[in-house]
């Protein structure tokens, strides 16, 4: 009997699978973060989104996509009940974070956007204070005094969004001095040091280089073990690298949520095929 | 022929360039004449004595404006005490809180009130505090001065609050600070250098104006201890010697006159010092 | 030739998860090859059993390497060499599918052949396996270790093999003539080495797609055989 005598070629390393995460069609007990049932938002009579109603999986990265003007950021603001700040906005219908209703009338939206930070599509780091400051400004104004456990969060939350190493030589430099996917990153690391339990990413690398697209995609694919995400792309490809599951939005209304492999591949809604196949904007 | 419509066209450029030239001279002229004037009969008689001295009694010669220079300096601190707690909040509330149609007509107020003519505040106070408590007081002459820069500062920090981008605000509130947290620690310090501009710039103004207090104040040949009693102002100072018939009063005035316009002339070059370097220009 | 790694991690794990399981796809078909030459030469029935359950193996792989294929385009739109990767990987598991396919119909032939008394011209068979267990194991490297060289010498080689075929099949219709009564024997052999011709030619596709992912240059169907 002669053995086969093809041995795997040392070329490339493989990656050690302990440190990735493969996507998987995600298991359909997986507890939800958010329940969300009919959700319509009103910009005086005009309804931007109709009647949502969505469950996002916990730790999972969840795309949304949509031609302009579809309501996904809207939609987005929602989670985050940042629509309080615009004057003249009605929301019904309700939207459940672990149970809870954040549009309860006795709910207070700034220990609910504690627990669900956000990230916008142009970085904006505060212009008056250093990388450090930024890091720690939600920290600070919230009480935590603490030398140690300032210094300590302060390391972990820009280690974690990829951004230590660049920046430890100099911690009191101007935020602003950084590059734009700096900046994107240290947003990111801001975000991460008042330790939510959600991060609403609207468009985050859109302003990027694609390299510096690539490290925030990276950024968030190894994010997802700790913290459910939801992101807002208008780039499909950008959805079909980053998201475990993909909601379609067209004109206010979901069209289509399911696992990004099944969207991308085989999508039920000829809508959604439509429009992720180009034909039409 | 084209040659001819060319020569044509610069002719009119160069004529078009030469009276543009010509007005800004114009518009330089009348100022730059107000500094050599000024100068000139001021300069003689800047001294020691005139930063030292209290003025002397009618009729004597020498002395100088000592108190009113202070007197000056105390008013804009009453004045400010005033002015900057209630102008700049009233600027954070236009800015940030508020409703579209009160934030409009509030807006509206305050440009009426900065075109009110200044004597007119003077007249207010005077019915109101002198006549009231019989006696013009440095308390007067300060709130008068202080009210008329409420508006002022309202307006600048308004202005200057509503330039920082929503952006901040948005990132601020997205980390679950609160929002007054946001106003003071993000927008206000991101603003803050505009926000002291403005100030700075409502002192320049209201540093030279006499009407105001020529019924509130009332100026004093003397030093003033009492808040409660009338005190001298440079301005007000400046007055009284210039309508004197008495030649060593005018001498003085010119010299009080020319401290003014420097003093003014200062606070500005510090606000152009601290703004310099930015594109975003505050009032 | 070691390559920076990509930025996103799970490109590159599935790029290697891919290229592992179609190179866990060509051992178990050179096994498969293996255990059909001995079925054969030894005449050893176990191992037709076994080719036979490995081609399972080797079926449910191809659909697998398929699928990781279509998902990793569809996720990751690779590009230049990533894209090549991808496409002559599903390309190879076609192949290797097929060549384990032959290597169970010669199984299945050689079983039958064990069950009759033994046939001494079976043992003309054993080069041109040789042969063509050899082209395919070089075909293999040639992709693994991307060996433009080895890969378009392949074409030749193959030629060899199909010379081989037409002689072989010569001598065995010469046997039938001499040896009527073991004419089904002899058709076994024929169909075998016809296989065997098969599994050269599966071979030579491999080393086409290994030049295409290579060096993105399509050999194929180029009748001039001396390609340097």
């Amino acid at each position: 009997m002669i053995e086969p005598s093809i041995t795997l070629p040392t070329m490339i390393e493989p990656a050690s699978p302990a440190q990735t995460r493969t996507p998987q069609q995600p298991a359909e007990s997986a507890r939800a973060a958010f329940n969300v049932r009919s959700l319509s938002i009103f910009y005086g009579e005009k309804a931007a989104i109709r009647d949502v109603t969505i469950d996002i999986p916990e730790k999972t990265v969840t795309a949304i996509i949509g031609p302009s003007g579809c309501g996904k950021s809207t939609f987005l603001r929602c989670l985050n009940r940042m629509h309080d700040l615009v004057p003249n906005t009605r929301v019904e219908g309700e939207a459940l974070f672990y149970g809870s209703n954040i549009y309860a009338p006795d709910s207070d939206p700034t220990i609910i956007r504690r627990k669900i930070g956000m990230v916008f599509q142009k970085s904006n780091p505060f212009p008056t204070m250093s990388v450090a400051d930024n890091v720690l400004v939600g920290l600070r104004l919230n009480g935590v005094r603490k030398r140690a456990v300032l210094n300590q969060r302060l390391e972990k939350s820009l280690r974690m969004a990829a951004l230590w190493d660049e920046v430890k030589g100099d911690l009191h430099k101007p935020g602003m001095s950084l590059s734009g996917g700096q900046q994107q990153r240290l947003c990111i690391a801001r975000a991460i040091a008042v330790e939510p339990e959600v991060l609403l990413m609207d468009e985050p690398a859109s302003a990027l280089d694609p390299i510096a697209t690539m490290k925030v995609e990276e950024l968030i694919r190894e994010l997802c073990t700790d913290y459910t995400i939801v992101i807002v792309t208008h780039n499909m490809q950008q959805a079909g690298r980053v998201s475990d599951r993909t909601a379609f939005f067209y004109m206010g209304k979901l069209i289509e949520f399911d696992a990004t492999e099944r969207i991308f591949s085989n999508p039920k809604e000829k809508k959604t095929e439509d429009y992720i196949t180009g034909r039409f904007g | 022929m084209k040659a001819h419509r060319h020569t044509r066209r610069k002719i009119i450029s160069a004529l078009a360039s030469t009276l543009a030239t010509v007005a800004a001279l114009l518009v330089i002229a009348p100022l730059g004449l107000v500094f050599y004037h000024l100068l000139v009969s001021g300069i003689g008689s800047i001294n020691w004595d005139f930063f030292t001295h209290l003025p002397k009694p009618v009729g004597e010669v020498g002395g100088g404006m000592v108190n009113a220079i202070v007197g000056s300096g105390e008013l804009l601190a009453l004045a400010a005490l005033i002015g900057v707690p209630v102008g700049v909040l009233g600027g954070v509330y236009l800015a940030e809180y508020g409703d579209v149609r009160m934030n409009a007509l509030l807006r509206f107020v305050a440009d009426v009130l900065n075109g009110v003519p200044s004597i007119i505040w003077g007249v207010v106070v005077y019915g109101l505090i002198v006549l009231r408590f019989k006696s013009f007081s440095a308390l007067a002459g300060g709130l008068a001065l202080g009210l008329m820069m409420i508006p002022l500062i309202m307006r600048t920090t308004e202005e200057v609050l509503l330039l920082v981008p929503n952006g901040y605000r948005e990132a601020s509130l997205a980390l679950g600070i609160s929002r007054w947290k946001t106003i003071v620690h993000v927008v206000m310090k991101t603003a803050s250098q505009g926000i002291i501009t403005g100030i700075l710039l409502a002192f320049a103004r209201v540093a030279g104006e006499t009407a105001p207090l020529l019924f509130t104040a009332f100026g004093n040949r003397f030093w003033n201890h009492n808040l409660l009693e009338p005190i001298a102002a440079l301005p007000l100072q400046i007055f009284t010697y210039a309508i004197s018939p008495y030649e060593d009063w005018h001498r003085q005035a010119w010299a009080g006159a020319l401290v003014l316009v420097v003093m003014i002339f200062l606070i500005n070059t510090v606000v152009r010092f601290l703004t310099r370097g930015r594109t975003v220009r505050v009032l | 030739m070691l390559m920076p790694r990509h930025i996103l991690h799970e490109f590159e794990h599935a790029l290697d998860a891919l290229r592992a399981d179609v190179l866990m796809m060509a051992s178990l078909t050179d096994r498969n090859l293996q255990n059909a030459m001995s079925c054969l030469l030894d005449r050893d029935v176990e191992m037709c059993a076994i080719a036979v359950v490995d081609e399972a193996e080797i079926d449910a792989l191809e659909k697998k390497v398929d699928a990781e294929g279509i998902n990793i385009l569809l996720r990751f739109q690779p590009v230049a060499s990533d894209l090549r990767q991808v496409i002559s990987a599903m390309k190879l598991s076609s192949n290797l599918e097929r060549i384990a396919d032959q290597g169970v119909k010669i199984a299945e032939r050689a079983r039958s052949l064990a069950m009759e008394p033994m046939l001494d011209d079976a043992v003309a068979l054993g080069p041109m396996f040789v042969e063509a267990t050899t082209l395919f194991r070089d075909s293999v490297r040639a992709y693994a270790d991307a060996d433009v060289a080895l890969a378009r010498g392949l074409n030749a080689r193959d030629r060899e093999i199909d010379a081989m075929n037409r002689q072989i099949a010569r001598e065995l219709t010469g046997c039938m003539s001499r040896n009527p009564d073991r004419i089904e024997d002899y058709l076994h052999l024929l169909f075998i080495a016809r296989y065997l011709e098969r599994v050269g030619d599966h071979a030579k596709n491999i080393g086409e797609d290994a030049v295409y992912a290579a060096e993105a240059e399509d050999i194929r169907h180029i009748k001039n055989s001396l390609v340097a």
